[in-house]
């Protein structure tokens, strides 16, 4: 796994992480255990209207949309049809000039670009940042180095904002929000700007923040973002909002890279829930092997969770698509 | 709020934007106040003339961020919330000033009223002077709120707005920065120190409602 052993998330935040001794690796609880502080309630839009001006065109109206825990929303559109506005009211930023959104989850938000023009070196923004969101300014600093870390912008942790290039202060402005672990993600093309591995790293966080039962909404112009893995796609269409449903039930493999597990259990054993809820398809080949094709992104999730179940699964091998898993019935 | 304000102190410090107006202050009161005059008259001036650098220092804490920096605080703590630790640590600041700046009239000036005929006792004239500095930051911040974002966008407007509502709001009868120099100045002609207690207590209101309508205002007419 890409994580420098620190398997999810800022370390030393609240959810007490647990000793999984027969791996190795510390875990940190998922949402069944009740301790992630999942969401009061759903954020919930109900005939949302917007418009900028008391006499200004409608950019969004009649918009109903719900916002549930654990979820995967993507929001799609052509430029300058109010994605953004979208965004801003659902992180609460807007409030909406008709209609009603409830609930208030724990938010956190990327912007579409992140001006660096501040004076704070990047560790001290974040670890500020950090404690807006409420962490403690010990858990904020290690909790901004981590992250700064797995998106290759640890070198930068002295550094001077404003000295920043657009990617390594896209980095930052991703980092801000991840490190305090929201419960609602709202990402506004949050990947524009990043290299390929902080583009990876982020769909990895991304997958992680659902497993943990964070909702993540977002919006990007690349189709193959996060593709086959939203549990929701909305179009933007004429200030309405439009559910896609060709894409939903069935994950389309074919349009994202995906990776092959291959796991061993008893025979007749049941795969976690959670494990069957990241898979794009699980198949038994030999009765206790079962072999599972998962969006790349959400490897590790799957593998978090098939290593943290009483008893642990045990894998077999983990491989790129098209590579032949080995024979299944053969132990390392 | 503490790590909000923190935060937005931390900023104001570093941008170094303060310095204009602290240092225009200071030569406004380099000017207006020398030693060994006397100490009531010079409270009055000194506190008159922070009013405007209140709602300077507004002005410098709700434009310091960038809209995408602003975002990313508003989302993690509502944008009502952010907007008002911004006008927090503009009056904190102005505040400070007002201390400092009352500390160090008190101290140069002589204790008497005008033309040396009644003694002040300088105790008592440095509190009534720092509740006239109050006042007048409090409703310098006032100004401050209401005419810059959320309520005015557009420096073209909200600077020509905010300079006029500091003028009015420190000469214009009624007012309680008014009151509180005006007792202030008169007190230093009759040597009898003045306690601006109402006119504090009426500076707090007006700034809670000014404070509390832009804070409301910031979610609906953002970005």
């Amino acid at each position: 796994m890409a994580h420098n052993g620190q398997p999810y998330g800022a370390p030393g935040t609240e959810p007490p992480a647990t000793d999984v001794s027969h791996t190795g690796l510390k875990i940190t609880p998922y949402r069944e255990t009740g301790q992630n502080h999942p969401m009061q309630r759903d954020l919930r839009l109900t005939a949302v209207g917007r418009r900028y001006g008391i006499r200004g065109p409608w950019v969004l109206r009649g918009v109903d949309l719900a916002v549930a825990p654990g979820t995967l929303t993507r929001i799609e559109g052509a430029n300058g049809t109010g994605k953004s506005t979208l965004l801003r009211l659902l992180a609460r930023l807007d409030s909406p000039t008709e209609g009603r959104i409830t609930g208030r989850p724990h938010t956190a938000f990327v912007p579409e670009r992140f001006p660096s023009a501040l004076p704070f070196t990047v560790l001290g923004y974040l670890t500020h940042l950090g404690t807006v969101h409420g962490l403690s300014r010990g858990t904020a600093q290690r909790a901004a180095g981590s992250w700064l870390e797995r998106f290759g912008a640890a070198a930068y942790a002295d550094t001077p904002m404003a000295r920043l290039s657009k990617g390594s202060s896209q980095k930052v402005a991703v980092a801000q929000a991840l490190l305090a672990e929201p419960e609602l993600l709202v990402l506004d093309e949050a990947w524009t700007g990043l290299d390929a591995a902080a583009r990876a790293e982020l769909e990895r966080a991304v997958a992680e923040r659902t497993a943990a039962g964070g909702a993540v909404v977002f919006v990007d112009h690349d189709p193959r973002r996060l593709a086959g893995v939203p549990d929701a796609t909305y179009t933007v269409v004429e200030g309405g909002l439009k559910r896609r449903t060709d894409s939903v039930s069935s994950p389309d493999v074919g349009t994202g890279p995906v990776t092959l597990v291959v796991v061993q259990g008893p025979p007749g054993r049941q795969l976690p829930p959670d494990a069957l809820r990241t898979v794009a398809a699980a198949a038994e080949t030999v009765p206790g092997t079962h072999r599972l094709t998962v969006p790349a992104s959400h490897s590790d999730v799957l593998l978090r969770v098939l290593l943290t179940a009483r008893p642990p699964w045990h894998v077999v091998s983990v491989g790129a698509d098209g590579t032949t898993p080995p024979d299944p019935g053969s132990r390392p | 709020m503490t790590a909000l304000l923190r935060y937005q102190a931390d900023l104001l410090l570093r941008s170094q934007r303060w310095l204009p107006p602290v240092i225009l202050y200071a030569a406004f009161l380099a000017i207006g106040v020398q030693s060994g005059q006397p100490v009531l008259d010079s409270l009055g001036y000194a506190a008159a003339g922070l009013l405007p650098v209140a709602a300077w220092l507004v002005r410098i804490c709700v434009t310091n961020e960038p809209d995408a920096a602003r975002a990313c605080v508003a989302a993690a703590r509502g944008p009502a919330r952010a907007h008002l630790a911004c006008l927090l640590t503009a009056l904190l600041a102005s505040a400070l000033l007002g201390v400092v700046t009352t500390l160090v009239v008190t101290l140069v000036s002589d204790p008497v009223s005008n033309g040396h005929r009644v003694h002040v006792p300088p105790l008592r004239a440095g509190a009534a002077g720092l509740l006239a500095a109050l006042v007048c930051a409090l409703l310098g911040s006032a100004v401050g709120a209401l005419t810059n974002r959320p309520l005015l966008r557009s420096p073209g407007r909200a600077v020509p707005a905010m300079l006029l509502a500091a003028l009015l709001s420190a000469v214009l009868a009624g007012s309680p920065a008014q009151a509180a120099v005006g007792g202030l100045v008169t007190g230093s002609q009759s040597g009898r120190v003045p306690v601006p207690l109402l006119p504090l207590a009426g500076a707090a209101l007006v700034t809670a409602g000014a404070f509390a309508a832009a804070c409301a205002l910031t979610s609906r007419r953002s970005p």
